[in-house]
């Protein structure tokens, strides 16, 4: 166990190696293929626990391993892994959320024939996902976050075929590198100024206390400490990765890909990179000056602006939520939004808030995602819920995980750990001595979320079918989906309610666990009683208002929406989402556009000559060297071919078989020799 | 005098002790029990027995390592003549590989034995530290190689050859013994230190200067050195394969061994200049005169060669220029590249005389047209013969490369830098020149068409081995070095 503990990169090496064989693997090897995957996959999650449970170990801090990359110059590169409780809980959470969808996946695409191709990439994803949480060198982690980028690349446009897929991944990878710019730059500041990437090296690492005092100490530009800008630049990657403002862009036009990919990607794990980065560097991000040099606040620039950004996020994006219809994009969105929740616990509550959250969305998103993955099978990849309808009937197994998620999701109390973690992001949020701005934003971000959730299980599940030519292709009835998919629901739905019993506040384990022993937690006091209530009536009053609003839509086969109907211009401004892509294609795009064509302009007038010059000199001296070598080189190589040919000739022609002519060459030899010798000796 | 204590004597050359024993066992059993058998088998057996006993001989080698200075400072052993012996027992076991179901000679007994005797000839040179022994052990392995030579009934020239190879070997001989006796007389003692310690008052005298260009010839045509070289030729065209195998790689490499551990041991206070002037006599410019006349003449004759076997001769001496200039080199980097080079030179050669033996048996003449096709009839011979061509001309990453780097890095190390720059250059531009005539071996190899009538060449099996683990052992060594230098490194 011990042992495990030292070779943590263990765990990411299984589905390396796994997405390695895969890759050569040709794709009608099926069944060998999501073996494979799964069962590294599997493994992996196996010595995950293993790691979790060292973890557990009272006074348990955390496990560093550095080594030595390469040299170059003064820099030393390092690698280097961790395992505290930041990472032991997201080994474990993406190991077992990634081995569920490994397995609903063999369900799902059943009749792809990239079938193997997928689970390569899959695994892929799984293992830079796994790199990325347990890497100590914050070098080791971008190139972690960069092969997620990839993966995501590879999985969003795994039906490249389609053109919506091919451009949704374009766009995801795209958003994220600009975000990732900041993260770079972040980590060469960070390298420059501390000399070290490493986040834990016995006291010399760029996260502890040494490294932290001297960026504090300097101010940059705006009169930012550096910590402070470095944070700002860091949080800029971490924004693109977690699609937040205004680079969230590319989430809900990932759902392009396959929807077990939605689930793993855009709502367990990937986007959670961002959150993740943020809760690793908290100490850089909370990192102020104070008396003695140092002190940690949860109101340095860097939190403040994480907090309002991901509060300004929770609302809009929930707002968005409000008048999508694709099945998926609504999910989406809502990620979008939790992941604004997220960045809000963080900034005002702690990491360990913050990771809370994470983790509990993770089981009940991936939950959602699924079931919309198994409702999307179900009928024949319809995902516009307005032509839905109805099937509790049809799908009982899927309508009640789904809802589970849906309730976990909307926060209703008690059961499910969604209620629990959010509750713990509004604490935070409320006693963040800078605003209350962002703790109001949440509440109402709670309240929509509970509608748009309800509202979608009223158009999918409740009501009656409301395609109106359904069957009329010959399309069965929709039917529930097979075993190997509706198990990992049940699962994820029995985790999402057991995990509650660890969140709450009257037995905050998981969040003790995270947070560390130092940190006592919170103490169950009138206020908390009060906050409880609250987001207990939001997510009723969301309820119900959606309850309330489509009547119509869960009791008949009706497919208009009655609000959209009411507030036709409202709908479309939401459903456009604000119209950001829009504007990004006015501004950005076409920037970018114009760019273009000044290079190309260059191009074709100005390289293009001087192109065409050099080539001609090339030409000119190419013909001169060929004169020479033909006329010079080569006539006097061939001559000295020719004597050399000779000479060997003449020396083989020496030697005739004659012994009385050997033995003379070996007496003149022995004479001269000696005659050489003698006549040299005192030359010297 | 005191009396000899003969169980460590036994002890001290427990391994030629065993070669002698393999070497009665053969002889009697092939005169009185395998008379009836054919020759193919008996050669077989032949074979096996004294690969066996070389096989065991390397084993009591490693197990009772020998007493150095024993008995009376006429023998030592270190770490480098350990080094040596190995090589050269694993050199001849490869060797007389060759001649496992071979029908090259009716005398399987007689040639065992004598191949056994040359082998021990050779061990004792490498360890001998007296100037007596010395040339008591290189007549031992002398004689042997001569009348082996002569056992090939496939070529009525042998005995022709076989007495050439003698007359120049004696001459040679009755030099170095003059040679050597000059040095006694000098310096009055045998001993390689001894000598150390007084030859540096004799430098004005010019018996010294005759002795050592006397002494020198011996070694020069041990190794094939112009002008004591021209036996090379007739020799390696008709001797049996396994006997020229031997002459060609083990002889060379004890050979070089001795020269190098003459000249830097017991020589060591005389070496002269061999950087151009101001001219001083002494040994390094002696070897550096005989190594380019090598180099010159044996790459330049091999250009006009028409036949594999005397092209293999005289490209054996010039690769003895080569290794006579990594001799100039300080003593620790010359005995590690001369070890090296000398070693995988003999594997390659071996490995060659082995796909010569395999045409031969099957009636193929040694002319170069006659190895074409060879591609189609036998890929396994064409790669091997590729291998150990290539490996000769010094192609990386074979280890014929190596070798020759780390000769000319270990010459340009003694003395100023670049003292040697000009021998190095010299040996660069001659290895260019004999990039012809490998390329000429390997082209009827790999490209011409068989001839239309000629089919499928069958290899024994134990020979397609040795020959595939030569090839192996070129490569691999080639890649990794230090396998065969150990920590030593350049």
């Amino acid at each position: 166990m011990n042992w495990l503990t030292q070779h943590v990169w263990l765990i990411p090496l299984l589905p390396l190696v796994a997405a390695g064989i895969l890759a050569v693997t040709p794709r009608t090897q099926r069944r060998f293929a999501s073996g494979l995957a799964i069962s590294a996959l599997a493994s992996a999650a196996l010595l995950s626990l293993v790691a979790f449970v060292a973890t557990l170990a009272p006074g348990y801090t955390r496990t560093v391993v550095n080594t030595p990359w390469f040299t170059a110059g003064e820099l030393t590169l390092h690698l280097g892994w961790i395992l505290d409780p930041l990472s032991a809980a997201m080994l474990v959470m993406i190991t077992f959320v990634g081995s569920l969808i490994f397995i609903f996946s063999t369900g799902y695409l059943a009749e792809d024939p990239n079938y193997a191709r997928f689970f390569g990439f899959l695994s892929l994803f799984a293992a830079a996902m796994l790199g990325l949480v347990i890497a100590n060198s914050l070098l080791v982690l971008f190139v972690c976050w960069e092969l997620v980028g990839v993966a995501s690349y590879l999985l969003i446009g795994f039906w490249f075929t389609k053109p919506s897929a091919a451009e949704a991944a374009k766009k995801a990878f795209l958003t994220t590198r600009i975000g990732d710019l900041g993260l770079f730059t972040a980590l060469l500041w960070l390298n420059s100024e501390t000399g070290t990437l490493l986040c834990y090296d016995h006291g010399r690492g760029c996260l502890e206390t040494t490294a932290l005092s001297g960026l504090v100490a300097q101010t940059t530009v705006l009169g930012l400490t550096m910590s402070a800008a470095i944070s700002l630049l860091a949080f800029w990657g971490a924004a693109g990765k977690s699609g937040q403002l205004p680079l969230h862009v590319w989430l809900p036009d990932a759902m392009e890909g396959p929807t077990p990919v939605s689930a793993l990607i855009h709502a367990a794990t990937m986007v959670a990179a961002g959150v993740f980065l943020t809760a690793r560097l908290y100490p850089l991000l909370s990192a102020a000056p104070g008396a003695d040099g140092l002190a940690f606040s949860t109101a340095t620039p860097a939190l403040v602006t994480i907090a309002w950004v991901g509060a300004i996020t929770a609302v809009l994006a929930a707002l968005c939520a409000l008048a999508q219809n694709d099945l998926k994009r609504i999910l989406a969105y809502s990620t979008v939004s939790q992941l604004g929740l997220m960045f809000v616990g963080v900034a005002t509550g702690g990491p360990a808030v913050g990771m809370l959250h994470l983790l509990t969305h993770a089981f009940f998103k991936a939950l959602l995602f699924l079931g919309a993955g198994s409702v999307i099978h179900a009928n024949h990849h319809e995902q516009d819920i307005r032509r839905l309808g109805g099937l509790r009937r049809f799908m009982p197994v899927t309508f009640a995980t789904y809802a589970v998620g849906m309730m976990a999701l909307s926060g209703i109390p008690i059961f499910f750990a969604g209620f629990w973690s959010k509750d713990a992001v509004l604490h935070g949020a409320l006693e963040w001595p800078v605003s209350r701005g962002p703790f109001i934003l949440c509440v109402i971000g709670a309240v929509l979320t509970a509608f748009y959730m309800t509202r979608q299980i009223c158009f999918v599940f409740l009501g009656e079918p409301r395609a109106p030519h359904s069957g009329s292709h010959g399309h069965a009835e929709p039917h529930e989906s097979p075993a190997v998919m509706t198990a990992p629901l049940v699962i994820l739905a029995a985790c999402t309610v057991l995990l509650s019993l660890v969140c709450t506040p009257f037995w905050p384990a998981l969040e003790h666990y995270l947070s560390g022993p130092s940190e006592d937690g919170h103490e169950i006091t009138a206020g908390l009683w009060a906050l409880l209530a609250l987001s207990t009536v939001a997510s009723f009053i969301g309820v119900g208002l959606a309850a309330w609003a489509y009547q119509s839509v869960r009791t008949s086969n009706t497919s208009t929406d009655p609000w959209a109907r009411r507030y036709p211009s409202v709908a479309a401004v939401l459903h456009q989402a604000f119209g950001v892509d829009a504007l990004y294609a006015a501004t950005v795009r076409r920037i970018g556009w114009g760019l273009a064509q000044a290079a190309a302009w260059l191009d074709r007038w100005l390289w293009v000559g001087l192109v065409d010059l050099v080539q001609t000199l090339g030409q000119v001296s190419g013909w001169l060297s060929r004169k020479v070598d033909e006329e010079a080189l080569n006539g006097g190589f061939d001559a000295g071919c020719a004597s050399t040919q000779a000479t060997g000739n003449w020396l083989s022609r020496l030697q005739n078989g004659r012994a009385p002519r050997y033995l003379r060459f070996v007496a003149v030899g022995m004479m001269l020799l000696t005659l050489w010798l003698i006549l040299g000796r005192n030359a010297g | 005098m005191t009396p000899v204590d003969y169980l460590e004597l036994a002890l001290t050359f427990s391994t030629e002790l065993v070669l002698l024993v393999t070497l009665g066992l053969v002889l009697f059993l092939d005169l009185r029990g395998w008379l009836g058998s054919t020759l193919a088998v008996r050669s077989q057996r032949g074979a096996t027995l004294t690969a066996v006993g070389l096989v065991l001989a390397g084993g009591v080698l490693l197990t009772f390592p020998p007493v150095a200075d024993a008995p009376a400072g006429s023998f030592v052993l270190t770490q480098t003549t350990l080094w040596v012996k190995l090589a050269l027992l694993g050199l001849s076991l490869a060797s007389v590989l060759l001649l496992a179901g071979s029908e090259i000679t009716e005398h399987v007994g007689e040639f065992c034995a004598l191949f056994l005797l040359a082998t021990e000839g050779l061990l004792l040179m490498v360890g001998a530290e007296n100037l007596l022994m010395l040339f008591v052990a290189l007549e031992l392995s002398s004689l042997s190689l001569y009348a082996l030579t002569a056992l090939n009934r496939r070529h009525p020239d042998a005995s022709e050859a076989a007495l050439k190879y003698f007359l120049i070997g004696s001459t040679a001989a009755a030099g170095t013994l003059f040679g050597l006796s000059l040095l006694y007389g000098l310096t009055g003692t045998l001993q390689f230190s001894l000598l150390t310690a007084r030859i540096g008052s004799h430098i004005g005298d010019p018996l010294l200067w005759a002795g050592l260009a006397l002494t020198l010839a011996g070694f020069a045509f041990k190794v094939a050195a112009v002008p004591f070289h021209t036996w090379a030729p007739d020799v390696y065209q008709v001797a049996p394969g396994p006997a020229a195998a031997l002459v060609a790689a083990g002889s060379k490499l004890a050979g070089f061994l001795v020269l190098l551990r003459l000249l830097h041991a017991g020589l060591a206070p005389i070496p002269g200049t061999a950087s151009g002037l101001p001219f001083q006599s002494g040994w390094m410019p002696a070897v550096a005169l005989l190594a380019v006349a090598s180099m010159a003449v044996g790459n330049l004759a091999a250009l006009a060669q028409t036949r594999v076997r005397r092209l293999l001769a005289w490209s054996a001496i010039a690769q003895a220029g080569y290794a006579l200039v990594g001799i100039l080199g300080p003593t620790t980097d010359a005995t590690l590249a001369v070890q090296y080079f000398a070693f995988t030179y003999g594997l390659a050669v071996v490995g060659l005389f082995g796909v010569l033996e395999a045409l031969a048996a099957a009636g193929e003449s040694d002319e170069i047209s006659s190895l074409a096709g060879l591609w189609r009839r036998s890929p396994l011979l064409a790669v091997c013969f590729t291998t150990f061509v290539l490996s000769l001309a010094g192609i990386p990453p074979l280890a014929g490369f190596l070798g020759k780097f780390f000769l000319f890095v270990a010459a340009l190390k003694r003395g100023q830098p670049l003292d040697h720059l000009w021998l190095v250059a010299v040996a660069l531009g001659f290895s260019v020149v004999s990039l012809y005539y490998y390329l000429k071996l390997l082209k009827p190899v790999l490209v011409a068409d068989p001839a239309p009538e000629v089919r499928p060449l069958p290899v024994p099996r134990l020979l397609a081995l040795t020959l595939v683990v030569l090839a192996a052992a070129v490569l691999v060594l080639g890649i990794f070095p230090t396998l065969l230098l150990g920590s030593g490194t350049l």
